[in-house]
């Protein structure tokens, strides 16, 4: 059999607090009533963070993934969940307080992503008797 | 074969970890599943169909214990056993070690046959307690198993960390506050034999018991100051309550908090995100100060320094006697329990050793030192031979995809795990049979790599024939390319009044795509409510390098003084952001950074959208190129061009006129007509054009290779004789493209075989050479400068072509970077 090496990278620690933290604003930007445009400059962020930051390196970028609201399963190694509620079936994310964060780069022209934090979560059964 | 056993494990109440000894150094290795941490969380959950242990089943525990297991080490040795609902099965403690053992063995990475292991067990643990962890080990696969106390092990790592062969003789005491549970042993080292002479502990107390007291004691009076709530703390801690998510939210919370103020002396904990029973929204942040945190955990701490106490009096020693307190397990990271026993005690605590790994990385020391008793014809295990026929698809859009396999050899106790490269899934350990299927789930816009791996039943991995498993789920394969560039109408700078295209996504990119914004200054300004003021963004589809006229407009937007908040200043910034779906929708976005205002459109190609008063003026634009064109040929004599130009005129002028009369209310077709003819004409400007272009570029190639060749003849090596005649030989196929741009990347490839070659010829490093000499004083460190030149002239003198080489190398460094750059044109190398 063939092995597949698991790969292994280390981000520093800063960049993924910084992207925790532009994670946090997109959170709160969201719940905003008034009108605003916070979005675009995140989104921009973000871009840079996703194309320019590593330009001229075989990396290409760091971009999160909020995953609120998908199905969980303790096949899902890419986020660490906290139950709440009753129940264990049908479990659902209902909050996100890290997303999960993939690294970028590129291998014989294919693009390889690997994760360097995984999502912190509190999942909930769907039939949770609340 | 190696001869000692080498491997260590720390098999724990709450967490586990596995090193090997490796020529005179441990190297602890990291759960694969949990992103380079050590340890692997003693939990064991069982399913119908597979097992699963660490941090997932740990997830479960609490909120399933009829199926997941954990903190079964205290109940090593019992007849007692744990009932698992969902397999209707009992499980004893054995059996369940037996599987954190195993899960342990798939951390090796290192191909080692495991058969032989170090396993520590508490200070405590009686004959029978450690027989049972000794029969674990058994079940785990191992052939032979040697315990080793956990207290000696932190000591071993300790000694070894210290690098002293033989420690003096005296005693010490070893302080062992992990997760979930305490324990304290004093140890004495007498004539180099290490012996654990008491021990006290406390199974429930631990890191996980100061989250949950900063909640409660802190958190929750803070909330309950500012907001009302008749009964927050029962809402949060109670399974049905309506905040139960939320605690757990702030547990996470306070542990960072925790952690925090192991190196920072206040942290804050953000509470937010609900509402309380006035409807007001929570939104408050809560500063905990390190002696707020100390003050909460001193009665526990007091109490594990009443258990030393105990254990110092019983066996009649004083404070003195004790050398230090080895601090080990995750909540000494805590300075206050440091700093707490110390001075309580009046002993020293020793912090010297990573208090997590200390245990294990002491087993594997120990290992080293132990022989291994197992028989060859015994460890030569029998292997299944297993075959594995895997079908999938390759590539997919879908968020799962289904791979499914059939098995042929003899399956009997064999399990399968399936893991993705990017540590995001974990199928857990499932039962092996002749078909087994499994959903895998794909990250976007990525290649997904899978292994399969069987294990037998102690876990040993069995050879199989199965390739990993590759999908495609990112923009590769599965997507359909854009046939022509699409590109962006812009200013031409170079040019004014004219524009260009800029290109957006090139020709072959699969679909969908979306761009990043791009930002630049308006040309003009606008003033609001002036119907006058408009900016045009067009969208384009056709070659980049051609003329904006000459290709298919796909989408237009135009944006109005009438429609804007505020005045926009010319010189503001306008950011464009365009995307296309698979389906071929163009969604065009303007954000006026000025305005703080977003326009956005989508265009479905099969509506044309060609407003007349921009065809108009387009048309307007084509024809005073035209002219340009044709004075431009006529000029340089250029006869062809100008007659071909020339005949296009007599069209141009019958658009232009038909334009004109078109009015900006019509609804036939005329115009998408008139645009296409526009187009057409364009595009036989931009060939007729091209020709001389062509012509340039092709002329300035054939010099670069007569001058090439020259070289080559004189200096060349087989590689560059070999790059040379590869572009040569490419020739027909590059100049049948007709592409200017293509022609002179070979151009380029040539130049840069000729400047290579220029590189080692005396005449040309000593041109530079010189050339440096004469900039001398320009250079940034002259000290440096001065002993390069008088090496570079050594270099000349004895004929050391390749030293002076190095010496220009060094020298043109020593320039200030324009000058570096003035030097390498100057002389005309390099590209």
């Amino acid at each position: 059999m063939q092995e597949i090496k698991k790969v292994t990278v280390k981000v520093p620690q800063a960049y993924l607090d910084f992207m925790n933290q532009i994670f946090e604003i997109e959170k709160k930007a969201a719940n905003l009533k008034e009108e605003n445009s916070i979005q675009r400059n995140l989104n921009k962020m973000k871009g840079i963070l996703e194309e320019e930051f590593f330009k001229g390196s075989s990396t290409i970028g760091l971009t999160y993934h909020n995953p609120l609201g998908e199905s969980y399963s303790d096949t899902r190694t890419d986020c660490e969940a906290t139950i709440s509620g009753t129940g264990v079936e049908n479990l659902e994310i209902i909050e996100v307080i890290k997303p999960i964060i993939f690294y970028a780069y590129h291998e014989n022209e294919k693009v390889i992503k690997v994760i360097v934090q995984p999502a912190v979560v509190i999942v909930q059964s769907k039939n949770s008797n609340l | 074969m190696e001869n000692t056993i080498n491997f260590g494990i720390d098999l724990g109440t709450t967490n586990s970890a596995i090193a090997k000894f490796v020529k005179g150094e441990v190297i602890i290795f990291s759960n694969p599943q949990d992103y380079g941490r050590n340890t692997l969380p003693s939990v064991v959950s069982y399913k119908k169909d597979k097992i699963t242990v660490g941090n997932k089943a740990k997830e479960f525990l609490e909120k399933d214990p009829k199926s997941v297991v954990g903190v079964f080490k205290r109940k090593m040795g019992t007849a007692e056993s744990f009932k698992i609902k969902s397999i209707n099965e009992s499980k004893t403690p054995i059996e369940l070690s037996a599987q954190v053992l195993k899960e342990l063995k798939t951390f090796v990475n290192t191909g080692d046959t495991l058969d032989a292991v170090v396993i520590t067990i508490p200070a405590s643990f009686d004959t029978i307690q450690s027989n049972a962890t000794k029969e674990a080990g058994i079940q785990a696969g191992f052939k032979q198993v040697v315990l080793l106390q956990e207290p000696i092990a932190a000591s071993l790592a300790y000694a070894n960390m210290k690098k002293e062969r033989e420690m003096k003789d005296g005693q010490w005491l070893v302080y062992d506050l992990g997760g979930g549970t305490f324990d304290v042993a004093l140890i004495k080292i007498k004539e180099g034999e290490m012996k654990v002479l008491d021990h006290e502990g406390d199974n429930f107390l631990g890191g996980a018991d100061f989250d949950n007291m900063i909640v409660e004691k802190l958190v929750i009076p803070k909330i309950l100051e500012k907001y009302s709530f008749s009964n927050l703390e029962d809402e949060m801690k109670s399974a049905t309550g309506k905040f139960n998510a939320k605690y757990y939210v702030l547990l996470r919370r306070a542990e960072e908090a925790k952690i925090t103020l192991s190196s920072k002396t206040s942290a804050e904990i953000v509470i937010d995100g609900f509402e309380d029973e006035d409807g007001n929204e929570v939104d408050m942040e809560i500063v905990i100060t390190r002696s707020e945190f100390n003050e909460l955990i001193k009665p526990n701490i007091d109490g594990t320094i009443d258990m030393i106490k105990k254990i110092i009096t019983r066996n009649s020693l004083k404070p003195i006697d004790v050398q230090f307190t080895l601090m080990v397990g995750g909540s000494t990271y805590i300075p206050y329990v440091r700093s707490r026993v110390e001075e309580v005690l009046q002993i020293p605590a020793n912090c010297e050793i990573d208090p997590t790994t200390a245990v294990a990385i002491g087993a594997a020391y120990y290992a080293a030192t132990k022989p291994k008793e197992i028989s060859k014809s015994d460890s030569n295990k029998k292997q299944t031979s297993i075959s594995i026929k895997a079908s999938y698809n390759k590539a997919s859009k879908e968020k799962e995809e289904l791979f499914a396999a059939r098995i042929t050899g003899d399956v009997t106790g064999l399990s399968y795990r399936i893991l993705r490269q990017d540590g995001g899934f974990d199928s857990g350990i499932k039962k092996l049979s002749d078909r087994i299927n499994e959903d895998l789930p794909l990250v976007d816009g990525a290649y997904n790599f899978f292994t399969l791996a069987v294990y037998d039943e102690q876990n040993n991995v069995v050879e199989t024939d199965i390739e990993p498993i590759g999908i495609n789920s990112g923009f590769g394969i599965s997507g359909q390319p854009i046939p022509e560039d699409i590109c962006l109408e812009v200013d031409d700078y170079d040019n004014p009044g004219k524009t260009r295209l800029k290109l957006i996504f090139q020709k072959n990119s699969i679909l969908p795509l979306r761009s990043q914004g791009i930002s630049f200054p308006l040309n003009k300004g606008m003033i609001k409510g002036n119907d006058d003021d408009f900016i045009y963004i067009n969208v384009l589809e056709g070659s980049h390098l051609a003329l904006p006229e000459a290709n298919k407009g796909i989408g237009f937007m135009e944006i109005r003084g009438t429609q804007i908040k505020r005045d926009i200043a010319k010189g503001s910034d306008i950011e464009i952001t365009i995307s296309i779906s698979e389906s071929r929708d163009i969604t065009i976005s303007i954000y006026l950074n000025m305005a703080d205002q977003e326009f956005k459109q989508t265009f479905n190609p099969k509506e044309r959208h060609t407003p007349i008063e921009f065809l108009k003026e387009q048309v307007e634009d084509l024809s005073e190129k035209l002219e340009l064109e044709i004075q431009e040929a006529t000029d340089k004599e250029d006869y062809e061009t100008a007659g071909a130009l020339n005949k296009l005129k007599k069209e141009m002028e019958t658009v232009s006129e038909e334009t004109e009369n078109l009015t900006n209310d019509d609804v036939t077709d005329k115009r998408y007509q008139l645009e296409d003819k526009k187009r057409k004409i364009a595009q036989e400007i931009d060939s007729a054009t091209k020709n001389k272009r062509i012509q340039q570029v092709k002329a300035h190639y054939f010099e670069v290779k007569e001058e090439c060749l020259k070289m080559l003849d004189e200096n060349g090596n087989d590689h560059e004789r070999k790059t040379y005649n590869d572009i040569v030989a490419q020739e027909n196929a590059f100049f049948a493209t007709n592409s200017p741009l293509k022609i002179q990347e070979k151009s380029d490839e040539m130049h840069s075989i000729l400047s290579r070659i220029k590189w080692r010829t005396p005449e040309f490093l000593t041109g530079i050479f010189q050339w440096c000499k004469n900039n001398q004083t320009r250079m940034n460190d002259q000290t440096q400068a001065k002993s390069l030149v008088d090496a570079g002239n050594f270099a000349i003198e004895s004929q050391n072509w390749e030293r002076l080489s190095e010496i220009n190398s060094g020298l043109l460094k020593l320039l200030p970077k324009g000058a570096e750059k003035e030097a390498t044109t100057r002389i005309g190398f390099g590209l």
